[in-house]
Formats: C-alpha cells, sequence, structure tokens
C-alpha cells in the first residue's frame, strides 16, 4: 500500500510504502511444494519446519497490516503534520505531511488507487481476512505432520534404546521343523504373509512394551525384511519335509510311542517327532521367533535387559517345552495349515474356558500329547478322580477332517473308528476351543487302558458307538477344561509343559496312540 | 555386451534426467500462475471494494496512469481468465510429461537389470 503525501516544503512526493506480501506468501508456498516434489516424500520434520516459518512470516505481515490500520485512523485527524522527512539513506530534513487524507493503496499485479483514509482501511481488513485463512491452513497442515514428527520421535527413542523400550528376543538352537508342514495350496498363497502377518502382530501383541505395537506401525520395511526371511525358512521347512515325506509312517509311529513314553518322560524323543512329523512350526515360535521353534527342554531363560548392539535392552526369552501344533479341524473347513487366526481364536476360546483351570502347575509333570493332559488333569469327586469332559464337537466330523490324510493313513482311520478312541478324551480335552476337533473318540475297549493309565476314567464314559456318544460326552462335560497355556506371554514355567501337549499329538498321532493303548497297557 | 548397455543405460539416464528437469520446470511455471491467480482474485476483489470515486491507476513501467474503474475491473477480469488458461495448459504438459518419464523410468529399470544380468555373466565367464 503506498501512502502519498506532498511535502510543502520541497515539493517531493513520498511514499510510504508497505510491502505487498501476498507474493512473498505464494512464492514460499511453492517452494514448499517444489521441496516436496523433489522428493518422494517430504520429510515430516522439514514441513513442520517450513509450516512453523510461514506461520511465523504471516504474523509478521499480520502485525504489519494492524499498525497499518492504526496509523490509518490517525492520520486524517490533522490537516497536516511536521515531519522529518527522509533524504536519502542518510539524512532528514523537517517536512509537512499533507493531504493526509488520500491515500494511494497498490492493489497488486501494478494496479492503484486513491482512496481515503477510511476506505484504505476497508482494504486493510479485507486483506487481513486473507492472511488469516493462510495461518490457519498452516497451522492445520503443522497439526497433521506433528503427529507423523511423533512417530519418528518414538522410532528413535526405540533405536536409541531408551524410553522404556525392550527387545525381547528368543535364541533358536537350530531345530528343524519336524514333521509335515502344512503345504499351502497355492505356491504364493495368502496363508503365509497372513501367517506372517499375524505373527507380527502377535509379537506386537506379546511384546513387553508398547514397542511391538510401534514397530509394527512404523517399520514396513523390516516387515517386508522378515517376510522374505519367512519365505526363505518356509522354503527350507518344504524341501526338509519332501525329504521327511517318506518317513510319515515313521513319524507316525515315532509320535505314537513318544505318547505312550510320554510318562516317562523322554524329552529327546520329543525333537524327533517333531521333525517328522510337526505341524506349522512357526506359529509355536509366535512370541518371538516366526521361525521353527525348537523344542526346548528346561527352564526358561531370561535375561533382563541386555543391552544389544543395537541399544536396546533385550530380554532372552526361550520356551521350556515347545508346543506341537496340531492340525485343526473344524467342521467345514478342513485347515491344512494352522493358520494363526484359528490360534489365535484357540487361545482366546481356550482362556474362556480354562479360567478356572489357569494356574494348575504340573510340578514337573510333562505333557506331551492330550492325552496326558486329559491324565493330568482330573476333577476329584467322591474321592475319585473324574476325568473331565471334552469341549469337543461330534466325532462325525472327523471324517470330514484335514486332508493330510497322507499322515493319518487309511488303515489308521479305520482303526479309529473301530478301536475306539481311548485317547479320545486326552485328545477331546486337549483343546480347550470349541472350534477344535480332535480325531479321538471316545474310549471304546480302551476305558482300562486309560482307567490304568490316568486313573481319570472312572469308566463312567463307555463309548461304544463313536458318534452318538461323543456327542452327549461332549454336553456333559464341564467347561472347565485343563489349561491349554497360550503361547503368549508365558513366564510361568509350572505352565510352560502344558503347551505342549496340545500340539504334540498329530492326528495320526492320536490314533496310533489309541491304537498303541489298545495294545499296550 | 556390458558395455553397450551401459551405454545405453548413460544415455537413458540423461534423457530422463532431462525429462524430469522439464517436469519441473513447468512445475514452477504452473506454481507462477498460481501465485499470480491469487494475487489478481484480491485485486478483483478490492476493485469491488471501491467506487468510481477513487481513481484507479495502472504503473506501467514508471508511470502511473490513470484508468477507469470499470475499465480495470474488466482488464482483471480478462487477465484472470488468460492465466487460469495457461494453468490448464500447464497441467495438461505436466500430465504428459509425468507419463513420458514414467515410461522412460521403467525403460530405464529394465536396462539396468539387463546390465546387471550382463555384469553377472561376464563375472562368471571370468
Amino acid at each position: 500500500m503506498f501512502r502519498k503525501c506532498q511535502c510543502q516544503l520541497l515539493d517531493v512526493d513520498i511514499w510510504n510504502v508497505v510491502p505487498f506480501t501476498f507474493s512473498c506468501f505464494l512464492f514460499n508456498s511453492s517452494s514448499m511444494r517444489t521441496c516436496q516434489t523433489s522428493r518422494k516424500l517430504p520429510c515430516s520434520d522439514c514441513v513442520v519446519k517450513g509450516c512453523e516459518d510461514q506461520i511465523q512470516h504471516w504474523k509478521n505481515v499480520k502485525g504489519d497490516y494492524e499498525v497499518l490500520e492504526d496509523r490509518l485512523k490517525t492520520l486524517p485527524d490533522k490537516v497536516s503534520y511536521d515531519i522529518m522527512v527522509p533524504f536519502g539513506p542518510l539524512a532528514f530534513m523537517p517536512g509537512k505531511l499533507v493531504h493526509t487524507n488520500e491515500i494511494t493503496v497498490l492493489l497488486g499485479d501494478n494496479w492503484f488507487a486513491k482512496c481515503s483514509a477510511k476506505q484504505a482501511q476497508m482494504l486493510v481488513e479485507h486483506r487481513k481476512k486473507h492472511v488469516q485463512s493462510a495461518l490457519d491452513d498452516l497451522h492445520k497442515t503443522k497439526k497433521n505432520f506433528e503427529a507423523r514428527v511423533g512417530f519418528t520421535e518414538d522410532l528413535e527413542k526405540l533405536s536409541d534404546g531408551k524410553g522404556g523400550y525392550v527387545d525381547i528376543r528368543e535364541e533358536l538352537e537350530g531345530v528343524v521343523c519336524k514333521g509335515k508342514r502344512r503345504v499351502s495350496l497355492k505356491p504364493h498363497s495368502k496363508p503365509k504373509t497372513e501367517a506372517i502377518v499375524k505373527m507380527e502382530e502377535e509379537e506386537e501383541e506379546e511384546m513387553l512394551n508398547a514397542e511391538g505395537s510401534k514397530r509394527g506401525v512404523l517399520s514396513e520395511e523390516e516387515l517386508w525384511a522378515r517376510l522374505d526371511e519367512l519365505e526363505a525358512q518356509e522354503q527350507q521347512e518344504e524341501e526338509l519335509d519332501r525329504r521327511f515325506d517318506s518317513a510319515d509312517t515313521n513319524g507316525n509311529d515315532d509320535t505314537t510311542s513318544s505318547s505312550s513314553e510320554e510318562e516317562k518322560d523322554e524329552e529327546g524323543d520329543r525333537p524327533a517327532e517333531r521333525s517328522k512329523g510337526g505341524t506349522t512350526m512357526p506359529l509355536n515360535g509366535s512370541q518371538v521367533d516366526r521361525t521353527a521353534l525348537p523344542p526346548r527342554d528346561g527352564g526358561k531363560e531370561e535375561q533382563e535387559d541386555d543391552e544389544e548392539d543395537d541399544g536396546l535392552p533385550t530380554i532372552h526369552f526361550s520356551h521350556t517345552v515347545e508346543p506341537k501344533k496340531v492340525r485343526i479341524n473344524t467342521g467345514k473347513n478342513t485347515t491344512l495349515k494352522f493358520s494363526e487366526m484359528k490360534e489365535q481364536k484357540q487361545q482366546a476360546k481356550r482362556k474362556k474356558n480354562n479360567g478356572t483351570s489357569n494356574g494348575h502347575s504340573h510340578h514337573g509333570l510333562h505333557i506331551t500329547s492330550p492325552t496326558d493332559i486329559y491324565r493330568l488333569f482330573v476333577d476329584v469327586k467322591n474321592g475319585e478322580p473324574v476325568p473331565r469332559k471334552s469341549i469337543l464337537k461330534s466325532r462325525s466330523r472327523e471324517n470330514s477332517v484335514c486332508s493330510d490324510t497322507s499322515e493319518s493313513s487309511a488303515a489308521d482311520f479305520e482303526e479309529r473308528r473301530t478301536l475306539g478312541r481311548s485317547p479320545s478324551h486326552d485328545d477331546n480335552t486337549y483343546s480347550d476351543t470349541g472350534s477344535a476337533i480332535t480325531e479321538e473318540d471316545a474310549p471304546t475297549g480302551e476305558l482300562p487302558v486309560p482307567t490304568s493309565r490316568f486313573q481319570a476314567f472312572s469308566g463312567t464314559v463307555v463309548e461304544k458307538e463313536p458318534i452318538p456318544l461323543s456327542v452327549p460326552q461332549l454336553t456333559i462335560a464341564p467347561p472347565a477344561l485343563p489349561t491349554i497355556p497360550e503361547r503368549k506371554l508365558e513366564e510361568v514355567v509350572p505352565e510352560a509343559p502344558q503347551e505342549a501337549p496340545q500340539e504334540a499329538p498329530k492326528r495320526v498321532s492320536k490314533f496310533k496312540a489309541a491304537r498303541l493303548q489298545h495294545k499296550g497297557p | 555386451m556390458a558395455e553397450a548397455i551401459q551405454k545405453k543405460l548413460q544415455l537413458g539416464l540423461e534423457k530422463y534426467q532431462q525429462m524430469q528437469k522439464d517436469v519441473s520446470k513447468s512445475m514452477s511455471a504452473r506454481q507462477k500462475l498460481e501465485a499470480q491467480v491469487t494475487e489478481n482474485n484480491i485485486v478483483k476483489e478490492e476493485l469491488d471494494l471501491l467506487d468510481t470515486q477513487n481513481t484507479v491507476y495502472k504503473l506501467i513501467g514508471p508511470v502511473l496512469v490513470k484508468q477507469d474503474l470499470e475499465e480495470a475491473k474488466a482488464t482483471v477480469a480478462k487477465r484472470l481468465e488468460y492465466i487460469n488458461g495457461e494453468i490448464q495448459r500447464y497441467e495438461m504438459l505436466l500430465k504428459d510429461m509425468e507419463k513420458k518419464s514414467e515410461q522412460h523410468r521403467e525403460v530405464l529399470s529394465s536396462l539396468q537389470q539387463e546390465y546387471q544380468r550382463a555384469q553377472g555373466r561376464a563375472v562368471g565367464k571370468v
């Protein structure tokens, strides 16, 4: 805005100029834009700083306009003012300010308008509106990007090892995933990535601090790297599976033998079992490691707050006994792969169902198969141990079970039917989730065997016809079933062994176990 | 073989850089135009606030030339239209250039892969 006043003395026009600042603003915004275009992703930090600079600039402009407004208000008070007129950069000379109501305003783009002080005031008000709107926009953008900056700060904290973030690591001892792994139907099927993603989620949940969630949110690259790792591992495991495919029956025998050896608590067999027959192992290690988790015998090791190279305190974590995963069959969807979703569901259900029995401790008892669980977790009624009822669904679903019948040979299948299911209870109780169905059925002629083994069966449950009885069994079964320990942060040692039994017996193994029980004791 | 690919790669790279420069040029031109649009909008609004009693001047070089208010308004409106048209034109240009640069980027990446393969082969041979 130009203010022209005539100096009477020297007849010089003096211009008071308030710079037209809009162009500056526009240039600045364009510079911001160029900043953005030059990089693919503008760093939120620099955006925030740019916003702050802009805001400061616009605040200055606003201040200038306010001063100008005040001046315009007071200027017409007098007809003329005595002033010291600047004469070049170094000198002043006395003069007068006249035509105090005539203001020549720069409208922009080389347009001028002569107006009165009041009209000039109106124009100033109009411009102040623009400035205010620009300021508001800048504030909004600043807010939006400040959030992002917060994330980056958290990431920094993470990497510095401060801020209470703890890294939990579990070291594997190079145990190969044993047993058959579920083959994804398609080579690059979703379940894999789903599993990985879910595992990521589980990891996040299980992390002690919010680190996990932060990591999940922040480290996309880490996720991708992990995906690649996992894929490589899966390929390795597939190769192993191919090798072990032929040894299916052997694997079965091993598992059954291991189940029979449960009481002896030979944990040395477990590795052998697992190398052959395991289901998707990655899910076992849901806590920390995605790869095949080795069964860990012995206590957990926890080293609190180890300082790692990356500066994060780490907690080294190891499982005592890794549960073997069992293929779980739902009624309709026979899933080959033990998906994380199912596992979570099951865990949730287990939590529900086993709320009471969570505090069980095995006192050193080792559980390698559901049979063990059933054996161990018994209610004592009237001085007699009464086996707990399974909540599994009807047996009819067994037949619709997952198609990895390669493991469960046809022979086994028939055996199941004919022999009845001595370990059925065990397996029934194994998975506390209602959705999980094991192939075990109620024992028929096996009752004496289980009773001798478990003391759980008082012979009350005799199933001569598998299907009909299984249903009532299930209905009668008390809701409380032995706790299937979650694979989440299980820090209680006694509960650790609980993990093993659920997944330990494969389908095949259960029937093998049944058979063995028939044959054995 | 690898050298030929390398040369091709270099040429491609230069071409791509040139295209990027063009894109950024038109981008900055467009931004200037946008600034002008805003300015002229404000002028238009302020002219509307005035009445015919106020004399309007236009700065042409060192001279302030008196203008009619209505005339000034019309001029400003025309200029606004012109600037908007220019912006549209530049938008189209920008789009085309971006497409071209994308295509060229793909070509470059394929060239790069070829080059790496050739290098691998050379290493293997050696």
